[in-house]
């Protein structure tokens, strides 16, 4: 018995010393399988403690140093700011302008007119959605309810479509500032229930600019996995 | 007229972002929104249940459970799968303590349950389910029973009552008998029977009691049960391993996190029993995949708008052009992960043939090289022909026309639209005229690294392990053409302490195991040539020669046929083999024989697939392979399979055919970057030597499927990813 528990204490001690050891002629898997395991792990066990990362607030001065269209979003749950750039902006067969924006982490953001259309490279992405409806809502700034459809990622090469019941009101006029500067929006709340088993709930707010329909600031669902995001437009 | 890209990669932030998107994917939802799907609580036996008894609940669909329960000198480890809404199927591996019922001092055994949902519970009517307890194993635990299990909520009692009735037979109709309903004539458990055939003579034979329970799952976390158990435990306690004093058994259970649950439990009046149950779902990875967003791509001007941008003067000719398209998308798709192996193009219609290092799924793959293309290529390039390839083998051409994938990319139904408008036709053996990548071949891939073999189900030691050093060789000098090896170093390990030898009827062909293990430190697993190709569009073909495994070496020859969009796939194989000699270096035995098989592939509509094997296998024995798998979209698979010969029970031994059980689950489904490999494990209650097939390093069905339509079509999202 002692003889087995030395042997099998020698294999673990063995196996802890050749994790992460394997090399090969493949740069790209240097790491072996067991060490691939040992460091995602470390990285979610790293993530989970530290705490959120602060989230910014522009200033005019940071403001008036960029040139080009800049997106800030702040993930709720994951904490932080990024900053986005626009890659794509074009009209398409469906209502509204739709819009790429890169993030400075290899991942982005799909608006149309301001409503989220999707996400890539963000972990359970919006694969696709419709917002024909909300963008009608917060194009004419009055009441409208409809189905909204988000096909998400499962998180791996597959994808779930959910359904929402939505609803778009209006909750009156609305001064918000956004980096250091006033913006005279009209407040618009989009609340949803649908989901897996129906009773799923999100509410999505956008303050928008009546003088020219622009989607300042919103705060918006970006999928099961992810939460929601606070979208500000520093500049378009 | 090739694009050129600047800095069109994603440009650092703007003023240097403080933070990002989780660096971390957490696999729990972030707004709890989207909430748990029901998971009912695991018994002393793995499977839905109560305490010791069992409950008519079943599992979420595809649900993988795994249970590890302690009592009165009994531990029992169970794998239990949900295979369809309706039908539970397990796997188990119990010890019982000083069994002077048995040879050894741990009496252990293997054994197998079934249960079918006869009824789903409803507003007014409970579930009811029948289930045949260690059905084909030795019998330790034969026991068959109904049970119905209705849960209640009300606004007064917080959290929810599940109650349960059932009747058992057998094992659990051994205490507190109401009679004998359908007959008398059940036959005792008997130790060292060699086992494994279907007991269907004994079901529901026998005396039948009642049992019962209630379940109060108080709130998320916290769980109570009770039960009035029908087992009495015969065969325990007279072997002294406990006392049972009562037919009450009372628990306490705690939800410690999505997945796992423990339990600790009084039962039969005696004894304290604890029990720890984990369930995953292979539908929900532990952590979700992120991958690196695409760069979207240009939106060409319209024809009447711009009509020069569609010009074809870049063709000078074809074999010109297809160097330029070659040199351009090269190093795009080598910063996907994907490395271009050749390309054609005409004015109108490009061909990209590509090999996926990176990501599990072919389709994300098939969809970064459509972007790469839709980015890429001069405006009058219409037709794309995406072809992915595996070790010479073009598995599919995947045709999309450039406006529908510039019309769809936003589009709300971008998965279904892109799908419907998606050719999958055959790919030609050889692409004729092409502008080949000249990096790729020759070609060598090597890896030293660390290695762990394991030996399960010892009666003396269940678990043995080796570990030691592998080094890992792969030349390949030309398309199809491969020289690998692999050689071992073990540095500690037990497999060869096993001190029972072969004790065979047949020719030892698997038995000999120890022996292999015991003769040398230093073996060479693997040496082999092998070269394959396609022979008609829909006709592959494979020949291999050497070292094949560890026990066998000879030459082999396979063909398949699989069209791309055909569920149906048929085989041949052909090998002529010679035992290796037991220090596995280059010598052999005397043992030769001819094996091979006719081999019939079918994806079924529901994520089944089905293998029937028919032909000679290596004791010489003539029959067939049954295989039956559930394969998820996502990589996950797990499955079944039982072949037989016409070799007799008796001939063959413990067990008295060969069967077992398998799993893959893709790494990709944990780590939550793209990889494409996965993890794979055959387990076997026994091995013995009747119905063993070669293990031919290479086999061609699930080189080819990867890219065929079945595959493509069950992750279609991926291509949007």
């Amino acid at each position: 018995m002692i003889n087995v528990v030395s042997r099998l204490f020698a294999a673990v001690v063995l196996c802890a010393l050749l994790v992460g050891c394997s090399i090969s002629s493949d740069s790209k898997a240097t790491e072996s399988l067991p060490a691939q395991i040992v460091t995602a792990g470390q990285g979610l066990i790293a993530a989970r403690r530290a705490p959120p990362p602060q989230t910014v607030v522009a200033t005019r001065a940071l403001l008036a140093k960029i040139t080009e269209p800049v997106l800030q979003i702040n993930p709720e749950a994951a904490g932080g700011s990024d900053f986005l750039r626009r890659a794509v902006s074009r009209r398409d067969s469906s209502t509204g302008r739709v819009e790429v924006w890169n993030s400075s982490v290899l991942a982005q953001v799909f608006l149309r007119n301001g409503v989220v259309v999707g996400t890539r490279g963000v972990g359970g992405d919006i694969i696709a959605a419709d917002a024909n409806m909300t963008i009608l809502a917060l194009r004419l700034r009055a009441d409208r309810s409809g189905q909204r459809v988000y096909t998400i990622s499962d998180g791996d090469a597959t994808s779930t479509e959910y359904v929402f019941r939505c609803t778009v009101r209006s909750l009156g006029q609305e001064n918000i500032i956004v980096a250091e500067q006033l913006f005279a929006t009209t407040h618009m709340q989009e609340n949803c229930i649908g989901g897996p088993s129906g009773d799923a709930t999100i509410r999505n707010d956008y303050w928008v600019q009546p003088s020219n329909d622009v989607v300042r600031r919103s705060r918006q669902w970006v999928g099961p996995t992810t939460g929601y995001f606070e979208l500000i437009l520093l500049r378009d | 007229m090739i694009r050129k890209f600047g800095n069109a990669a994603a440009g650092a932030a703007v003023f240097g972002s403080v933070a990002l998107l989780p660096s971390y994917p957490v696999a729990q939802e972030a707004e709890g929104i989207f909430q748990t799907p029901q998971r009912p609580s695991l018994n002393f036996y793995g499977t839905t249940g109560l305490i010791d008894m069992p409950s008519a609940q079943m599992m979420p669909d595809g649900q993988v459970a795994v249970g590890v329960s302690n009592f009165g000198g009994t531990t029992r480890t169970t794998l239990t799968f949900q295979a369809t809404p309706r039908i539970q199927a397990s796997f188990r591996y119990s010890g019982i303590k000083d069994a002077n019922f048995s040879a050894f001092d741990t009496y252990r055994d293997r054994s197998f349950d079934v249960r079918f949902l006869l009824n789903r519970e409803s507003r007014y009517l409970p579930a009811l389910t029948l289930g045949l307890q260690d059905f084909a194993g030795t019998g330790i635990y034969a026991g068959e029973f109904i049970a119905a299990t209705k849960a209640f909520s009300n606004a007064r009692i917080p959290g929810t009552v599940t109650t349960t009735v059932g009747l058992g037979w057998g094992r659990l109709g051994s205490s507190g008998s109401i009679g004998t309903p359908f007959g008398e004539d059940r036959p005792a458990f008997v130790a060292g029977d060699s086992g494994g055939e279907l007991s269907i003579d004994q079901w529901f034979r026998g005396n039948a009691a009642p049992f019962a329970g209630v379940e109060w799952q108080i709130n998320d976390k916290w769980g109570l049960k009770a039960e009035y158990s029908s087992d009495a435990y015969t065969l325990e306690t007279a072997n002294g391993s406990f006392d049972r004093k009562s037919r009450f058994n009372f628990g306490a259970e705690y939800q410690v996190s999505d997945g796992v649950r423990l339990g600790g439990y009084y039962l039969y009046g005696s004894e304290i029993g604890l029990n720890v149950q984990v369930q995953l779902n292979p539908n929900r990875p532990a952590a979700p995949l992120r991958i690196p967003a695409p760069q979207p791509y240009f939106i060409r001007p319209s024809r009447r708008e711009d009509p020069q941008s569609y010009s074809t003067d870049w063709v000078k000719s074809e074999a010109e052009a297809s160097v330029l398209v070659r040199d351009a998308i090269m190093p795009l798709l080598a910063a996907e992960g994907l490395t271009l192996i050749e390309t054609r193009t005409t004015a109108s219609t490009t061909e990209v043939r590509f090999s996926n290092e990176r990501y599990g799924s072919t389709s994300i793959a098939v969809g970064r090289v459509a972007r790469i293309m839709a980015r890429l290529l001069p405006d009058s390039v219409e037709t794309f022909r995406i072809v992915p390839v595996v070790n010479n083998l073009a598995q599919s051409a995947i045709v999309m026309r450039r406006s529908d994938l510039e019309a769809l990319e936003f589009s709300p139904d971008v998965v279904d639209a892109s799908l419907a408008v998606t050719g999958f036709d055959s790919a030609s053996p050889v692409l004729r005229g092409s502008a080949r990548n000249e990096e790729v071949f020759p070609s060598l891939n090597w890896s030293i690294g660390p290695y762990l073999s394991q030996s399960l189900f010892d009666p003396n030691e269940p678990i043995r392990i080796d570990a030691g050093v592998q080094l890992s060789l792969a030349y390949a000098p030309a398309p199809g053409w491969k020289v690998a090896g692999r050689l071992q170093h073990r540095l500690t390990g037990n497999i060869a302490d096993n001190a029972r030898p072969s004790t065979s009827a047949l020719p030892a062909v698997r038995t000999n195991a120890r022996l292999y293990a015991d003769n040398s430190d230093t073996s060479i697993r693997e040496l082999y040539a092998s070269r394959q190709w396609k022979a008609a569009p829909d006709i592959y073909t494979r020949v291999s020669a050497g070292y094949l495994e560890r026990m066998f070496g000879g030459v082999s020859a396979e063909m398949l046929w699989k069209p791309v969009a055909s569920r149906l796939a048929l085989g041949v194989e052909a090998n002529y083999v010679k035992q290796r000699s037991f220090d596995t270096y280059l010598g052999f035995q005397d043992y030769t024989i001819a094996t091979g098989h006719a081999s019939a592939y079918y994806e079924f509509n529901n994520g089944f697939t089905g293998q029937l094997d028919v032909g000679r296998y290596l004791a010489g024995d003539v029959g067939a392979t049954v295989s039956l798998e559930r394969e998820f979209d996502n990589g996950w698979r797990v499955g079944g399979f039982f072949t037989l010969t016409d070799v007799s029970s008796e001939d063959f031994g413990e067990g008295s055919f060969d069967k077992g059980i398998s799993m893959t689950i893709p790494l990709n489904w944990f780590l939550g970057k793209p990889t494409p490999q996965s993890g794979s494990r055959t387990i076997r209650p026994i091995q013995r030597d009747g119905g063993a097939r070669l293990s031919v390093p290479g086999r061609l069905y699930e080189q080819v499927r990867s890219g065929h339509r079945e595959e493509l079509v069950g992750n279609w999202s991926g291509v949007w990813e």
